[in-house]
């Protein structure tokens, strides 16, 4: 069957792509190599947290213009801000989410380390620092990748904080190396959180913020959280902390649930490795799944393969890029021996690689001109920003995500 | 400012002062090791771990050939478990001049370096990535060394016989009372603390940095380093060390070590020792050298680059060089005595780990003699501590340790099977706040994803230790994050690309270290 779209790859921006596209009724095929970005995010929107300077960002909507006329090829240049607001606004009440684009919340890292972000989940927002107060930052013995003691002590350096630390001793049953996923399974067991309940009221003390991991349970993830701020009667708040993350993950079944209820059909576990052409139309892409290869055809394609990080581009040992499907143009790329800087928190130059699009969010072809008229770039595929430096990459994935969409919407009216 | 009062100050922490140290204080001498960074952080350990059989020099260079024969029987003896005995091969590829086999194999006859002709076929079934169209295979007794390994085995083995291991201490100046050298002024980088050494006889064993410390001395010692890069590939491409069958070239060498397989080298003259930058021209040398030997070796990925920095002397006094040169052309003995009028001071350079031990003996030999005293030298009869039981090391050893313990520990890195334990253990003991201390102790952060996971987690065990504060630990993150930058970025493409953003997708994305680094 032919379907109305076919969004390549399942991380934030083929996510929304494909939602807001099954939204406005469109036959929507998602087909991806496997899960991506959002099983090793935190699950949160950050939209723009930092300005071209490096300068802390708390206002992301007023900030945009400022930051666009210094980035203008950016993909928010692309979007503009009126879209960028309403997708923000629509992942927001999408997910059950806190916040918008026009302020950043200002939340702990599992370093101790400041973090501005937008949209995050009600379980973020009670670490948000900008209000000061008194935070107790608890770990859980046998969770490795949390260290309670150096966030508290980072948190009190910077922010006008105080913060202490406190380690758990919740009942693992003799084991003593549980990931983030294992705790999450423990919490959503009640048994499990009356132990923790149990401890953490011998130490906690009244008017004291308590800052978890973020392990606090998958599926149920919301009651569990709600629970323990009910029996401890304080705020209780989620710091993400290292992959696989459970707040990314219970986003992503949240998004996918969503799809999969407005009728779209999902395909995990074909790598697209090639597309057919016709002139400059898209006819179909084509996937090599277990030991066979398939055809997906489509009236639109969106490609949200992702960047370096994730397939979508890549770059071989002579410097050469090229993107992974349709073999389209990298711009962007700065010339080999001078990809990157020898600072690491410096200014990479490699990082705004990636694909020049049209207004409408096509990629470019060698030529400058719009490559296929029906195929349109979302995500980290996209040039133009430095994700990391600007803390941007979810809200350039939501933002292109619903542009391209919209843009498939407005080109297909029927 | 403390005082210390020694027969023998030995300056450079590197395989040459390791190995003279403990061959001063084995003979009973009092003694003084200083080393300005960590044990092993310069040449020594940037090297790509060849213990060689002799088999590379045996036509350009017969004589070291000659004295790599029996010192890689001693080490493999004495150092067995710094040392993987992968064996090595000597393949003639097809850009190869294929009369260099002939002349290798008379080479090797003539300086007895050991050595079997295997038949293709047999050479590839032995390594199946070798190229195919390789025409010729000799095999030899390459072995893989672990240099960190071995120079704290020295450095334990010195301390056992009473000798002071100082690290981080950076000599200010040596001390001259008329034309003799009488000690040196030391500064403690970690402490700023000043600290003065008084000795009989001070040995420059400096490496690249000999003719820095000859200086201090009045003595005028030329000294061109010859920078050398090194790029790690993930996973062992080859199981035995594995050379072209063709006069010493760039990029002629790969050694499968640990968990990974080192490619190198390069030699580029620069003119200080401190500035060895990794140029994009020689990675795409050593990728283009490994694709000969290994096809596919460019989609394989590179975890780190590093440059290590040769010693290379040139005698610029020709009157003096019959008698104040040892005969070897492989390493060379300065007595400043003899050479410059300058007493109590020997300056040894040159070489390389497989003679260590050797440079060492012909060092202290010529100590004893300053001092007066007759003591043979026994470095070639003891084993070093944790050698005793004459095993070497083999790649499973790290899992078989671990296998038949509960799952009771937590493993901080899982490239490299560290415990939690392991880590607490090797920071208290080597009392350093410095997490790339740590990796060359540990190997933490040494395999595919350079640190992503474990090091954040080392962060925190080492903030928990003993007073170590956020300022600290912070810095100690920030630092190692920087280095691993300046080894990994020069070499980002591919997979390790994809590595690479994943790692800044943890450090950057989801701890915003960023924020530390203000």
């Amino acid at each position: 069957m032919t379907y109305d779209a076919v969004v390549v790859g399942i991380g934030v921006a083929g996510l929304t792509a494909a939602l807001r596209l099954a939204e406005h009724g469109r036959r929507v095929l998602v087909v991806a190599k496997g899960v991506g970005s959002t099983h090793l995010a935190p699950g949160r929107l950050d939209i723009l947290g930092y300005a071209a300077g490096g300068q802390r960002i708390e206002r992301p909507a007023a900030a945009l213009g400022a930051f666009l006329a210094e980035r203008p090829d950016h993909p928010y240049a692309r979007v503009g801000a009126r879209t960028l607001s309403e997708s923000a606004e629509w992942f927001r009440a999408r997910l059950g989410y806190v916040g918008s684009a026009d302020e950043n919340f200002l939340l702990p890292t599992a370093l101790g380390a400041v973090k501005p972000t937008a949209v995050v989940p009600p379980s973020a927002v009670g670490g948000d620092l900008r209000t000061g107060g008194r935070f107790l930052i608890v770990g859980l013995q046998g969770l490795k990748d949390f260290f309670p003691a150096l966030c508290a002590a980072n948190l009190q350096n910077a922010a006008p904080v105080r913060a202490r630390a406190v380690e758990l001793h919740p009942p693992l049953g003799g084991e003593h190396d549980v990931n983030g996923l294992g705790f999450a399974g423990r919490f959503e067991d009640e048994p499990f959180r009356e132990a923790v309940v149990r401890e953490l009221r011998i130490t906690f003390a009244p008017g004291e913020r308590v800052g978890f991991p973020a392990v606090l349970g998958l599926r149920e993830a919301e009651g569990v959280w709600r629970e323990l701020e009910e029996r401890v009667r304080t705020r209780v708040f989620e710091i993400p902390t290292l992959p696989p993350s459970v707040p990314g993950i219970r986003m992503f079944e949240s998004l996918r649930s969503a799809l999969r209820a407005a009728g779209a059909r999902i395909v995990v576990g074909d790598a697209v490795v090639r597309a057919r052409t016709s002139g400059r139309r898209v006819e179909a892409v084509v996937a090599e799944a277990a030991g066979r290869t398939v055809e997906y055809s489509g009236e639109s394609f969106v490609l949200a393969t992702g960047g370096f990080a994730s397939g979508g581009l890549e770059l071989g040992s002579d410097g050469a890029a090229r993107e992974t499907v349709l073999g389209l143009p990298i711009a962007g790329l700065p010339p080999h021996g001078e990809r990157f800087s020898p600072e690491y928190l410096g200014v990479q130059p490699f990082a705004r690689a990636g694909l020049a699009v049209d207004e409408r969010l096509r990629p470019l072809g060698e030529d400058g001109n719009v490559a296929y008229e029906n195929l349109y770039a979302a995500g980290a595929t996209l040039g133009g920003a430095e994700p990391w430096r600007e803390a941007s990459g979810e809200g350039i994935s939501v933002a292109t995500g619903f542009a391209a969409a919209e843009a498939i919407v407005q080109s297909t009216a029927r | 400012m403390a005082a210390l009062q020694t027969d023998v100050l030995v300056i450079g922490g590197g395989s040459t002062g390791a190995g003279v140290a403990r061959d001063a204080a084995m003979r009973g001498l009092g003694t003084v090791l200083v080393e300005r960074r960590d044990l092993a952080d310069g040449t020594t350990g940037r090297f790509h771990g060849l213990l060689h059989s002799g088999g590379r020099y045996v036509v350009k260079d017969p004589p070291a050939a000659r004295e790599c024969v029996p010192e890689n029987a001693i080490l493999r003896r004495i150092a067995a478990d710094c040392i993987e005995d992968t064996g090595g091969l000597f393949v003639t590829t097809p850009p190869d001049d294929p009369a260099y086999a002939e002349q290798f194999l008379a080479g090797c006859r003539a300086t007895g370096v050991p050595v079997e002709e295997l038949p293709v076929g047999e050479a590839l079934q032995r390594e199946p990535r070798l190229n195919p169209r390789i025409s010729r295979a000799f095999l030899v007794p390459d072995a893989a060394i672990d240099p960190w390994k071995t120079v704290w085995a020295c450095a334990r083995s010195a301390q056992a016989y009473g000798a002071r291991i100082l690290t981080y201490h950076r000599v200010v100046d040596l001390v001259r009372s008329g034309d003799r050298v009488v000690g040196a002024r030391l500064a403690n980088d970690l402490t700023g603390e000043e600290v003065g050494v008084e000795a009989a006889v001070v040995v420059n064993a400096s490496g690249a940095w000999a003719g820095q410390i000859a200086r201090m001395a009045g003595c005028d010692v030329e000294i061109q380093p010859g920078k050398g890069i090194m790029i790690a590939m993930n996973h062992r491409l080859v199981q035995t060390v594995i050379n072209r069958c063709k006069m010493p070239a760039d990029g002629d060498i790969l050694v499968p070590i640990r968990t990974v397989s080192v490619i190198g080298t390069t030699d580029v003259r620069v003119p200080d020792p401190d500035e060895a930058p990794v140029t994009q021209g020689e990675v795409e040398q050593m990728l283009d050298e490994g694709e000969v030997l290994v096809p596919g070796f460019r989609r394989a990925r590179a975890l780190r680059v590093w440059a290590g920095v040769r010693p290379l002397f040139q005698e610029t006094k020709p009157g003096l060089v019959s008698d104040t040169r040892d005969v070897s052309r492989s390493h060379t003995l300065l007595d400043h005595a003899r050479r410059d009028g300058v007493e109590g001071l020997l300056t040894i350079t040159g070489g390389k780990t497989t003679t260590f031990r050797l440079m060492a003996e012909v060092t202290v030999d010529a100590v004893c003699e300053h001092l007066g005293v007759k003591r043979p030298c026994r470095t070639h009869e003891e084993s070093l501590p944790g050698s005793q039981d004459g095993g070497h090391y083999w790649l499973g050893a790290r899992l078989a340790s671990r296998e038949p313990v509960p799952r009771s520990e937590q493993i901080v890195c899982e490239c490299e099977l560290i415990t939690r334990r392991k880590l607490e253990e090797a920071i208290d003991r080597r009392r350093t706040v410095n997490l790339d201390d740590i990796r060359r102790t540990l190997r933490l952060g040494m395999g595919p994803c350079q640190g992503g996971f474990c090091i954040y987690r080392a962060t925190g065990i080492l903030h928990a230790r003993h007073g170590v504060d956020a300022e600290t630990a912070n810095g100690s993150l920030l630092s190692f994050l920087q280095e691993r930058w300046k080894g990994v970025h020069p070499i980002l493409y591919g997979d390790q690309l994809r590595q690479a953003h994943l790692d800044d997708w943890i450090f950057q994305g989801v701890l915003n270290v960023r924020e530390l680094a203000r």
